[in-house]
């Protein structure tokens, strides 16, 4: 029983289809990645499991419940979390608060307790920040934490979005471009970190990701998508030695595959 | 309600639908052109009113005292354009917002304490006892309403189709870095935009002021202004000029029929009605969901 | 942590102390500080740290004091009774106000408040038997268990209210529904992504709001005794907007800030209402355009400027 299904999903703007009838299973423990030209249709694709558009047509079910068309906010809630291309962390805020942000699905007090300060709200309060510390921990972020994330680097800011995003406690966690912007040490590490990240928290991993080089260390099975249809799906292997995905990147600036 | 009654009130209610038509007007413009809702637009009605006021206490013949006042609220409105709302053209909505209302906080209270809020009189040559017309008994001012309203919507829609910084403004309302690209000032479309909006509402108080005198409360209707620009559609002159039109009328016809605690509500209630279920009114573009 | 501690007790015990110290009218002053400082912690909330424009502040206010007089006047009910009851009733008014919010944000909800503002300016002129009309509304002295609340003891208790609202809107700013506010204002999207729900948060913050709001104006009629309707126009929602804005959007320490200062430049400028509008108008201008984190922003990186660190958050 696969952790997230897509059934025939159709998804289009202003009479353009960005995504035009994909089906795929994602099963719980995978690393699945979703590599495509630029307009595949990817980016649509993952909107529209998080929520954030509306599919014109299919069905998408997460842990054996229909999640399509379901507010962001509850899709979230379920246990879908992702990471954002452009970092998208509160800027003025410090790494700690940022995560701490996180933490709100599941460390949980009412509002008169909030209002009072003491009893459950504080003692929930100590818990999470003792657990926005040990994130902060697991991803040498540590002595940053006081530090306002606008200053910071881009890689940086990358670990801290990747924290943000564990501290909901995901059961799947789409990544959106983890790698872009990173030097190619800086990837390496990532890379390990993911899949060491998949493995002790027993996270599923979808990544949409356009290096090829670091999709096909990082991923178990990696699904092609090519002008909003799914071209092929398979081990890393297969794909890269899969001639119409090559043929498809071929007009593309293609210095990873 | 027999048909010469329902004439009789259709006539008033496009009268003062007139004057929610220019101003609502006054407000589409600046935002089309930079996306900034100019709050102090009722201020600038008052501000007009009262810049006739003076001219004609210089003993300025009306004839002169309009274009003169139309123009020197031009500038007024160019200024505060230059002064104030370009250095903040980027910000967060929440500070243009509340910085178009300190600048009306500021004119209203400069004007009340020059004037006090005393209620002065600006009589035009117009003016005068209700005229018969038919079975209908007009006053002659709704009819300089009506009229300057509708050559109004003709200049504008000329001025924007047929001149050069007409369709500059256009271009600049839908793109403004193509705009840009191929040439457009900007800054001027923008000057020009709030200078328009300025002499448009100075338009408004002028025709206002025989009707209900002048005092520093003129502007209050601008609320009424942006409820008419809401039905209309921010973004939509066209619009504007409908919605003021149409709020007018159904105002009028509201507390013929059901008295005048309820023609106050009708705004309100349409505001409510149309912000929760068409926001971007009937001919705006339609907005993001939040 | 000295230093902070000192900053905090010096005032405190100046405020406790000024029975002792000042004559009625300064303590009369005193008090509508501690109102307006009730009244920006709440706007403070919705405006400064859930991003949400409010023009109709001041009417919530409004709804408070009408509620919490007709309740005493009218029904005969204890002002400790009334009190709570006037801020139960505007924050439900309040929360009716999230239902438009959930879908509409920056320029189309501050029309809707501004709307709401006129309904409400609307149904206190039409239904003058309840409100007085436009004449307003003339109280007797509130009282608190039989005893006349007046005086020093009127002056402890709307310091004790305000202290406890005080710690209500730090507690609440630092809480998980703090942090839910700032969220939903930086990014609705990312809220979203964290299992935060935006049209609930929004309600919250709005609701907090109103209630602080409704204290405010509940504490308005014990101290002023009257209530004058005009006082709740437009002109109020922007100066209590200056408060914040001036103070610094978003924090507590800043609603203070703001409501101290500003409340009283009226008083110095010791003139009709024109002159506080200029002011106001002023100020506020030049604070949005030149110092948009106001006050306490300012403080802030000022004091890393001088420790040579970062910007503090």
């Amino acid at each position: 029983m696969s952790l997230l299904g897509l059934d025939g999903v159709f998804v289009s703007f202003g009479g353009v289809a960005a995504v035009r009838g994909v089906s795929m299973q994602v099963e719980e423990g995978e690393i699945r990645g979703l590599i495509g030209p630029n307009g595949a249709g990817k980016t649509s694709l993952i909107n529209s499991i998080t929520g954030i558009v509306r599919p014109d047509g299919g069905v998408i079910a997460f842990a054996d419940q229909k999640i399509t068309a379901l507010a962001p906010n509850i899709i979230a809630a379920r246990g879908i979390g992702r990471t954002f291309q452009h970092v998208e962390l509160f800027r003025e805020a410090t790494v700690l608060d940022n995560v701490l942000a996180g933490l709100y699905r599941h460390h949980v007090y009412g509002i008169a307790a909030a209002i009072a300060g003491w009893g459950r709200a504080r003692r929930v309060e100590r818990e999470a920040r003792g657990e926005a510390h040990s994130l902060l921990e697991a991803f040498d972020l540590a002595p940053l934490a006081l530090v306002p994330v606008g200053d910071l680097p881009f890689g940086i800011q990358k670990r801290i979005d990747l924290a943000r995003a564990l501290a909901v406690q995901p059961r799947l966690l789409l990544l959106d471009e983890p790698i872009s912007g990173m030097s190619e040490t800086e990837a390496d590490a990532a890379v390990g970190m993911l899949r060491d990240l998949a493995e002790r928290r027993r996270i599923t991993l979808l990544v949409v990701e356009h290096n090829m080089r670091v999709m096909m260390r990082l991923a178990s099975r990696i699904t092609v998508m090519h002008q909003g249809e799914i071209l092929a799906e398979g081990a890393p292997a297969d794909i890269r030695n899969n001639r119409a995905v090559v043929e498809a990147y071929l007009g593309e600036d293609d210095e990873h595959a | 309600m027999t048909w010469r009654i329902g004439l009789q009130l259709a006539l008033s209610g496009l009268s003062v639908g007139s004057i929610y038509a220019i101003i609502a007007l006054a407000l589409a413009i600046p935002y089309k052109a930079s996306r900034v809702l100019n709050f102090a637009q009722g201020e600038l009605v008052t501000l007009g009113a009262y810049i006739g006021l003076v001219l004609t206490s210089y003993g300025l013949p009306y004839a002169a005292m309009v274009p003169a006042t139309l123009l020197i609220a031009a500038v007024f409105g160019l200024l505060i354009e230059r002064l104030f709302i370009r250095p903040i053209i980027g910000a967060p909505e929440f500070t243009l917002v509340i910085a178009t209302f300190a600048i009306g906080l500021i004119i209203r209270a400069l004007i009340r304490i020059h004037w006090q809020d005393n209620n002065f009189f600006l009589p035009a040559p117009y003016a005068g006892p209700a005229l018969a017309i038919g079975p209908l008994r007009v006053n002659p001012s709704y009819l300089v309403m009506i009229g300057t309203t509708a050559a109004l919507v003709c200049l504008l829609a000329l001025f924007f189709q047929r001149t050069k910084l007409g369709k500059a403004m256009r271009a600049a309302a839908v793109n403004q870095t193509g705009a840009r690209l191929i040439g457009i000032r900007v800054g001027t479309v923008f000057g020009s935009a709030w200078a328009l909006a300025a002499a448009l509402g100075a338009l408004a108080g002028l025709l206002l002021a025989p009707v209900v005198g002048i005092n520093p409360e003129l502007g209050h209707l601008v609320v009424k202004a942006l409820v008419a620009a809401v039905i209309g559609g921010f973004g939509s002159l066209g619009g504007a000029v409908f919605g003021g039109l149409m709020l007018g009328i159904l105002e009028t016809y509201a507390g013929a029929l059901f008295g005048a605690a309820l023609k106050e509500i009708i705004p309100f209630a349409l505001l409510i009605a149309f912000l929760l279920v068409r926001p971007q009114g009937l001919w705006g573009t339609a907005l993001v969901r939040v | 942590m000295r230093f902070h501690a000192a900053l905090i007790a010096i005032p405190a015990l100046l405020l406790l102390a000024l029975p002792l110290l000042a004559g009625s009218y300064q303590i009369y002053l005193v008090e509508l500080i501690l109102i307006n400082v009730v009244a920006a912690i709440g706007l403070n909330l919705l405006t400064g740290n859930c991003g949400q424009i409010s023009l109709c502040h001041a009417s919530l206010i409004a709804i408070g004091a009408y509620g919490t007089a007709l309740l005493t006047t009218g029904w005969g009910v204890t002002y400790i009774v009334a009190l709570p009851a006037g801020v139960l009733l505007t924050t439900l008014l309040g929360a009716s106000l999230s239902y438009p919010a959930r879908r509409l944000s920056g320029l189309y909800l501050a029309l809707v408040t501004l709307g709401f503002l006129e309904v409400v300016s609307i149904a206190i002129e039409e239904f003058p038997n309840f409100t007085g009309g436009v004449r307003g509304l003339k109280l007797p002295p509130p009282e608190l268990a039989g005893w006349p609340l007046k005086a020093a003891g009127l002056y402890y208790f709307v310091l004790g209210v305000t202290a406890l609202a005080i710690c209500a809107g730090w507690n609440i700013r630092r809480s998980r529904y703090g942090r839910a506010f700032n969220a939903v204002r930086q990014s609705v999207i990312v809220a979203q992504s964290l299992a935060i729900s935006p049209g609930r948060t929004k309600l919250i913050a709005f609701c907090f709001a109103a209630a602080f709001a409704g204290l405010a104006g509940g504490l308005f009629t014990a101290v002023v005794g009257f209530i004058d309707p005009t006082e709740f126009d437009i002109s109020a929602s922007l100066r209590q907007i200056t408060f914040i804005v001036v103070g610094g959007l978003g924090s507590v320490l800043g609603s203070i800030v703001g409501a101290s200062i500003l409340t009283l430049l009226p008083e110095a400028l010791r003139g009709a209402n024109e002159y506080s509008d200029v002011a106001y108008g002023a100020i506020l201008l030049a604070t949005l355009v030149l110092a948009p984190k106001g006050l306490v922003g300012l403080a802030g990186s000022l004091l890393s400027r001088v420790n040579g660190k970062g910007p503090v958050p």
